[in-house]
């Protein structure tokens, strides 16, 4: 198969500019209406040499708004970019920063003990909260849950996440800029190739490199078999929500079998240890790429045909429509991404964006086969992007995977950023070095930007959906908590 | 549904796997204490017709009230401290601790200080431990079998 794929790229910049604190609004909002979607905004510094940043992503460029927040206090843009929100929240907790018109401004990182201060206040006749967590009932990962419910029907959910806050992104402040890399990688293990994809970009891009054909090529291969894998294992989780035991084990083993060959062609089972700043941790000879795609053109077949059972189970596709519904203008608004923004129907796949990596302009995206943006559309979703990635690992290890090394491009810069498509969603990375060294880290994952979506897709649904809504979103807690 | 069976059956034969198992049984409550996520996914991966678990008796009950095993993941955060004694305080007697992957061991944890707690080992007494990042099914199916066995 040949498609054309994207040349040699020019040097991936950030336009970073600074703003005075008392246009800040004008500035975002200058940006919105030029069509940049806001996609992360970070706290940096101490004391009076606080900062803010913003980011804003337009195809594939980015821009970084930064203002002075020394005096601890700067202008909200909730108002104008309600995906901000828990950025500001994240800011004041972590970083002491006051955001005016923010009101209230709940806790989100720090755990208020007063129920009272982090939850939305929901009153009436018959309504009562449900607690869960932060430990649950299977292998889950821990996170809080407060529902305010009348009867068995949920009117709102709080989130209370940030159990797993590990300080991921403070402990890799100062670390030379390889050596930091493992902090973003272990963010997430299921999202481990992107994270690192994303730390290795925003990394050269601050450095003056460019990654040549063959390393956008190699991260290619390790950002698709991540997928692969997740994707099999978010479909598995789903079954496992609707109790389809034939479903869940089926797609399980299918896991097992992309897992093993991750183990195969990387030496790890997670893909750790296959992603470095500036160069490929991966090479794969002709003989094994060979096989590997005979592998991958079984485990296709097998996939297919698993799916099929499961879409024409009219039992299983009866549990799942119009559960977790997201408005396709709620999704935008609260920021979705990845497949729970496209079963919305909102065009929006970085991976179309990424002159970093392989796919250019011949990618095309899955359609959402129908785009109710419910737990069956995202369900579908996933099943519908299946054979994409099949198709690009076929395309991709028809050649061997070579070792190789980005390559100067031009000046260093204070700033990188880099977006990547995990398999949840568009994770940002920004990072800043100072000879070399790391001044501030931040990723801003899929899960993070979709947890206020799958919170908001909650509210009017029947509590015993709830583990269904989130299998069908199955964000990470890592990714988000880090 | 029949395509579905017919492909677990063809996937329980080659995985070779012995039908019987001696008679045994282990309830194991899993708490995740800050991990990254992949030793829950290999976790999980033990229930895959690959492995079955589930055929020596082995279980993941849904609380700590009907545990054995405290299966724990992660370094434990300050912000998982409290609900991990509490999982524990709950388990009756006699009950055994399991720490899952290198993070819950202490080894090459990564993270800020400030924001973890003690590590497992000086929190509660573990007996079984599972190296690995993460561990593969393989692993901690053999090291909680290796445990239970045990005389």
């Amino acid at each position: 198969m040949s498609r054309p794929r994207a040349a040699t790229p020019p040097r991936q910049t950030v336009d970073a500019i600074a703003v005075e604190p008392l246009a800040w609004r004008e500035a975002c909002a200058s940006q919105i209406e030029g069509g940049w979607r806001f996609c992360g905004a970070y706290a940096a510094g101490v004391w009076k040499a606080r900062r803010w940043t913003a980011l804003f992503a337009r195809g594939a460029g980015a821009i970084a708004l930064t203002t002075d927040a020394g005096g601890a206090s700067v202008p909200t843009i909730v108002d104008l970019a309600p995906a901000a929100s828990w950025d500001e929240r994240e800011a004041h907790d972590l970083y002491g920063l006051r955001f005016d018109g923010h009101e209230p401004l709940r806790p989100l990182v720090r755990h208020a003990p007063e129920t009272a201060s982090w939850t939305v206040p929901v009153g009436g006749e018959g309504t009562y909260q449900v607690a869960v967590g932060p430990i649950h009932a299977g292998v889950i990962e821990s996170g809080h849950f407060r529902f305010h419910v009348v009867g068995e029907r949920i009117l709102h959910v709080d989130p209370r996440l940030f159990y797993k806050h590990r300080g991921l992104e403070v402990a890799a402040e100062g670390c030379e800029a390889p050596a930091a890399l493992p902090y973003a990688q272990r963010a997430c293990g299921a999202c481990a190739v992107t994270n690192a994809v994303a730390y290795a970009q925003a990394c050269e891009g601050a450095l003056g490199l460019v990654a040549p054909r063959a390393l956008r090529r190699a991260r290619t291969v390790l950002l698709e078999l991540e997928r692969l894998y997740n994707h099999l294992n978010d479909i598995a989780a789903v079954c496992a929500g609707v109790g389809f035991a034939p479903g869940n084990m089926a797609f399980a083993a299918l896991k097992e079998r992309a897992q093993r060959l991750n183990a195969e062609l990387a030496g790890h089972r997670f893909l750790f240890g296959a992603v470095a700043v500036g160069e490929s941790g991966i090479a794969i000879a002709a003989d094994r790429a060979e096989r590997a795609r005979g592998a991958l053109r079984e485990l296709g077949q097998d996939a297919a045909r698993a799916w099929r059972e499961i879409a024409f189970s009219a039992s299983v596709q009866a549990r799942l429509g119009g559960v977790g519904a997201l408005g396709r203008e709620d999704a935008a608004e609260l920021g979705a991404v990845g497949p729970a923004a496209r079963a919305c129907g909102l065009a929006l796949d970085t991976r179309a964006e990424s002159p970093g990596l392989w796919y250019g302009a011949a990618f095309a995206p899955a359609a959402p086969p129908a785009p109710r943006g419910d737990a069956a559309a995202r369900l579908e979703m996933r099943a519908a992007e299946l054979p994409v990635t099949f198709e690009l690992l076929d395309e991709l290890l028809a050649e061997p995977i070579e070792a190789a090394v980005a390559a100067p491009a031009g000046p260093a810069d204070p700033i990188g950023i880099s977006r990547v498509e995990s398999p949840r969603g568009e994770t940002v990375c920004a990072v800043e070095l100072v000879g070399g060294a790391v001044r501030r880290l931040h990723l801003r994952t899929g899960s993070y930007a979709n947890w206020p979506a799958l919170a908001h897709a909650t509210a009017g649904n029947l509590l015993p959906d709830f583990p269904l809504i989130n299998k069908s979103f199955e964000l990470c807690y890592a990714c988000a908590d880090r | 549904m029949f395509v579905l069976l017919r492909h677990l059956q063809r996937v329980r034969r080659q995985a070779a796997l012995s039908r019987h198992s001696g008679s045994r049984s282990l309830a194991i409550r899993h708490v995740d204490a800050g991990s990254c996520n992949a030793c829950e996914h290999e976790l999980t991966a033990t229930a895959a017709p690959q492995y079955d678990l589930q055929r020596f008796g082995l279980d993941i009950v849904a609380s700590p009230r009907h545990a054995d095993v405290l299966l724990v993941t992660g370094p434990v955060t300050r912000r998982m401290e409290a609900a991990l004694l509490r999982a524990y305080e709950a388990m009756p007697e006699p009950r055994r601790v399991a720490a899952l992957g290198n993070c819950a061991l202490g080894c090459g944890v990564l993270a800020d200080a400030g924001e973890l707690a003690a590590p497992l080992h000086e929190m509660l007494p573990v007996d079984i431990r599972i190296p690995g990042c993460p561990p593969s099914p393989q692993e901690i199916a053999e090291a909680i079998l290796a445990a239970v066995d045990a005389p």
